[in-house]
């Protein structure tokens, strides 16, 4: 029996070539899309469950309140780690304190590399359970020693033992290769590291970390911890959270400091908080959201496929009326045609393992992924088989019971199918499937307007030429003069500077200021940056009041520079020559600058105070010459820096570049969300088309009667298409607050963020209206030209 | 076999009822060879279908083989037609997707037959119509006179007691025609019960009985030449 079915119903898909592939194409496009999103998903959520001790590492974050707002942040003190150990040391297997990964310089011999890394207690590689390839995992214990990666391994000593051999980080520190670690996986957090060094050469690796060993207000390094018992996170974080509280100065007691543990299950998708202190989503919505379009789309796909099966059912309807006459039975018939449901849907299920599959590679690059297809993974098919059935299950539900529930003399008549019931179905059909595509594409252009609304923020300096160079290793430090004048000769350069941050990030804030008028209540954090006398200049910062750094006065070493920020919190009336106070120090503003956005395009600017400091600076900044070309200047720039600073590679960012990273995300969501839009339209149209068929086919003896009555061309052109523009329009109006009111919930997590102007949702509309119009337009505008004498032909 | 009393179809048409069959009293034996016609609109369709408990009427008694078809339900209704009745179309209705030999098939599978008895009742069909090289073929490839052959044989591939056939040979020429109605001549002399409904005088003559139907009612009756 089952054999019989599927025999008919192969041959009935491919007596119906059109029909079906329409169909087929329209569920393994959308399939193929749940597809991906299923394999991303899963990526997303295996993130970090390489590790073996998953469910007990956690890493330990603070929170301080300062004029209500909660802030949260992973940078700790250096006490913290001793004082878990020795107040606490019975809850945690392993607590590890780690320098933050930077990338650092190694050299051996002539070989110099920069490698991202950290510095880690002795015990981080039991607590990240690391597959040693040779030496051993407790190679830290070597107060000398150093663990590198395999890929490090390979890229320094090539096909030679590097165990035993010496090292050079940041060319002042001599370490002994003392193991080496299997590359950690791609979706980890711990992707990446180079190498790890221990923790007791860090803290004597540069002055300022052994001053701070007793300072509880200085963080500037992470703690992660193994728990002895998984379950104990709660009851841990209960013990831990006044920590610092109770070792802070008193007059700090005030942020009311808190430490817990943030899990390592949480990493990747949990690590946004609100300014109340609370956990709020993160990668997580995201996951949640491309969870929700891929079922979304492949629900268009099932709309799609039910409305195409039951709209063939006049010429299906001859063949139920037969084998109900010759006895077929009702369950026969379901039997029929979930049969024909389930073949339909696992060819297209084929046909989506395909397409994904030549997808994949393109979904990757942007997504930023390294998804792989699970080929061996019994579970993968398994689930893939339940996807199947539950489709055909439930796309075919519906047309198997309309048909086989057919009065069988009907049908043999030749009945037309009146049935409005049907159509009615039908049509809602439809504009379920165009809402979901008008929303999907009215998302995408309010993320891209959201995304162009942050670039075109006034960014506070000129980022066009911008070059920033990292200070690794003291070989850079003490030429500035020389590199300045060089460059500046040879006309590489229009400027240089060097700052403690680069001109795209913030390191550090720090609080303590007083200045005339301060209210007593407020204690504000500052973001502050130490800069050259050249740094203004360098980066284009736009002076509002006052003046910048000037070599011609010596008591500019006390001044500073606040940004508009800044001057609106201090409300200061006359900033210029006010005294500012820190640390017993004071200072005095020579000048107030447009706020620069350092960090994130989407929120407003940190007030900011810029110190002069020629010793407490990281980063280079150049600026290029722009009467040049890059490559020359950088070609330039180079040769200098090998002259100078020949111990050290020369590694640079584009200011720009990294600047555009920060929509790194937001222009992923973007894509990916323009790239589903486009689709969920195709598959959409696909069954408009279908559609458009069947009717053309229904109304075949209606159109040639109206043309032979004197119907023009354009008259029934209108007749065929007006009924489904009404559905895309109903679409419309659905879908118009329904998208509303998503994107205000979306944009309302940027603090800077553009409106929806109602042209918006007329430029959606009418496209889509458009396009609607042109799939109908090319079936209706053939039949409305077609030769009534060809129609009105009885069969 | 047939007993048919006071059978009256008619169709609401706004308020009014519109009378296809309007108190038909009718009997069919056994082994009898009868032919209906009448003018189109006369409701000869209509009565065919409800002896083939196709269709039920709007009023009256209806006996086959000696149940009161207006008393028994759906189910039963159609496990009735299933076991004794044959149908044979005018527009043949064969279903496209199947070969001649599948198509023939059809009705046992719903018999329970299993596949080697089915094989020998199709093969044995096939010799019969002497259509075995056409088996593999399907319907679109044959011609009006063959496929109308497929229908025949696929309504008595069940044996049937009682077969009914509207109007069999109206789209088809003069000489296949005959070529059907002498097949139904035999069939009948071999014990099948035959109703055919028709337009055609001549092909009417071969059954035993004719009645003539006129605006729902029967209008007369004669003898036939078998």
């Amino acid at each position: 029996m089952i054999n019989d079915y599927l025999k008919v119903a192969w041959r009935s898909l491919v007596r119906h070539k059109a029909t079906s592939l329409i169909n087929l194409g329209g569920l393994a496009v959308g399939m193929a899309v749940a597809l991906l999103i299923g394999l991303w998903i899963s990526a997303e959520l295996s993130y970090n469950r390489g590790f073996a001790h998953y469910d007990r590492i956690a890493q330990v974050m603070e929170q301080r309140t300062s004029n209500g707002v909660v802030y949260t942040n992973d940078a700790v003190s250096f006490p913290m780690g001793d004082a878990l150990r020795t107040n606490f040391g019975g809850d945690f297997t392993h607590v590890v304190m780690s320098s933050f990964p930077n990338d650092h310089i190694l050299k051996i011999d002539d070989k110099v590399l920069s490698v991202h890394g950290r510095f880690m207690d002795k015990e981080a590689p039991q607590m990240l359970t690391l597959q040693m390839t040779a030496g051993s995992a407790k190679g830290l214990d070597d107060p000398h020693g150093i663990l590198i990666s395999a890929s490090t391994a390979r890229t320094l000593f090539g096909a030679s033992n590097p165990i035993g051999q010496t090292l050079q980080i940041d060319n002042t520190l001599p370490v002994q290769v003392s193991g080496i670690y299997q590359d950690l996986p791609h979706n980890s957090d711990f992707s990446g590291l180079g190498f790890i060094a221990p923790w007791s050469l860090y803290i004597t690796s540069e002055s300022w970390i052994m001053r701070t060993a007793a300072q509880w207000d200085n963080n500037s390094f992470q703690l992660f911890v193994q728990l002895a018992d998984p379950h104990s996170l709660e009851a841990v974080n209960r013990r831990i959270s006044t920590i610092k509280q109770s070792h802070i100065d008193k007059e700090f007691q005030k942020y009311q400091f808190k430490e817990f543990l943030h899990p390592m299950s949480d990493w990747h998708l949990r690590s946004h908080w609100n300014d109340q202190g609370l956990q709020a989503g993160g990668q997580i919505t995201y996951v949640w959201l491309f969870g929700i379009i891929g079922l979304f789309v492949l629900l268009l796909a099932c709309i799609n496929f039910t409305n195409l099966s039951t709209a063939r059912a006049q010429s299906r309807g001859k063949e139920v009326g037969i084998r109900k006459v010759v006895g077929c039975r009702y369950h026969q018939l379901l039997g029929r045609f979930y049969c024909e449901s389930l073949l339909l849907v696992s060819l297209a299920w084929a046909a989506a393992i395909v397409l994904a599959g030549l997808a994949l590679p393109y979904f990757n690059r942007i997504a930023a992924q390294q998804i792989r297809f699970p080929w061996t993974s019994p579970l993968f098919w398994l689930v893939c088989a339940g996807f199947a059935g539950i489709t055909s299950l439930l796309a075919g539900s519906y047309p198997a019971f309309y048909l086989s529930a057919l009065r069988p003399l009907k049908m043999l008549k030749g009945g037309a199918m009146t049935g409005e019931y049907s159509s009615w179905s039908r049509k809602a059909l439809v504009v379920a499937q165009f809402t979901i595509s008008i929303v999907l594409v009215i998302g995408t252009l309010v993320v891209y307007r959201q995304i162009q609304y942050s670039r075109d923020r006034p960014i506070g300096y000129s980022r066009n030429g911008l070059i920033l160079i990292d200070m690794k290793s003291p070989d850079f430090y003490g030429k500035y003069d020389l590199l300045r004048n060089r460059l500046m000769g040879e006309k590489a350069i229009a400027d240089m500077a060097e700052s403690s941050s680069p001109v795209t990030s913030l390191f550090h804030t720090n609080n303590g200021f007083s200045w005339p008028g301060k209210d007593p209540g407020l204690d504000g954090f500052f973001g502050t940056v130490w800069v050259t006398h050249d740094y203004g200049r360098t980066v284009g910062w736009t002076l509002r009041q006052g003046r910048d750094f000037s070599r011609a006065f010596a008591g500019d070493s006390s001044g500073v520079v606040l940004n508009e920020a800044a001057l609106h919190i201090m409300r200061l009336k006359d900033p210029l020559g006010k005294e500012i106070r820190w640390n017993g120090k004071a200072y005095h503003v020579l000048g107030v600058v447009e706020n620069m956005i350092m960090e994130s395009p989407y929120d407003p600017v940190r007030p900011t105070l810029y110190f002069l400091d020629y010793d407490n600076v990281n980063w280079m900044v150049l600026k290029l010459n722009p009467a040049q070309g890059a490559a020359t200047s950088l070609a330039k720039i180079k040769a200098a820096f090998h002259r100078y600073i020949p111990a050290a590679p020369f590694d640079y960012q584009f200011a720009d570049e990294q600047f555009a990273a920060k929509f790194a995300t937001e222009s992923r969501i973007g894509m990916l969300a323009a790239v589903f839009a486009v689709l969920a339209i195709f598959i959409s149209c696909l069954g408009l088309f279908g559609l458009v068929s069947f009717m053309v086919e229904r109304r075949t003896r209606e159109i040639g009667i109206r043309k032979v009555l004197g119907g023009s061309v354009f008259s029934l052109w209108r007749l065929l298409s007006e009924e489904f523009a009404a559905l895309i329009i109903i679409a419309l109006v659905v879908a118009t607050p329904v998208s509303y009111y998503l994107m205000a919930h979306w944009l309302a997590r940027y603090v800077y963020h553009t409106g929806m102007a109602w042209w918006l949702f007329a430029i959606a509309g009418c496209g889509i209206l458009v396009i609607a119009l042109l799939t109908v337009s090319v079936q209706s505008i053939g039949a409305a030209r077609a030769n009534p004498v060809n129609n009105l032909k009885s069969e | 076999m047939i007993d048919l009393k006071g059978i009256s179809k008619w169709y609401p048409v706004g308020g009014v009822k519109t009378f296809v069959l309007n108190g038909i009293d009718l009997s069919v034996r056994e082994g009898e060879f009868l032919s209906i016609m009448g003018p189109s609109g006369s409701g000869k369709s209509t009565l065919l279908n409800i002896i083939g408990l196709l269709d039920q009427p709007s009023e009256g008694y209806h006996y086959f083989m000696g149940e009161g078809i207006h008393l028994i339900k759906e189910k039963q209704r159609s496990a009735l037609a299933k076991a004794h009745i044959g149908f044979v179309f005018q527009a043949y209705h064969l279903i496209d997707e199947l070969t001649v030999y599948e198509n023939i098939e059809t009705p046992l599978l719903y018999h329970k037959v299993s596949a080697s008895e089915r094989k020998a009742l199709v093969a044995d069909m096939l010799d019969r119509f002497q259509i075995v090289g056409k088996k593999g073929l399907f319907p679109s490839q044959l011609s009006g006179g063959q496929q109308q052959l497929v229908g025949i044989a696929r309504a008595l591939i069940t044996k049937p007691s009682l077969l009914l056939a509207d109007e069999p040979t109206g789209n088809l020429n003069s000489k296949q025609g005959e070529q059907i109605m002498e097949l139904f001549k035999t069939l009948n002399e071999e014990g099948v019960t035959i109703i055919q409904v028709t337009h055609s005088e001549k092909n009417a003559g071969y059954g035993s009985r004719i009645i003539h139907l006129l605006d729902g009612k029967i209008d007369k009756e004669e003898q036939g030449q078998a």
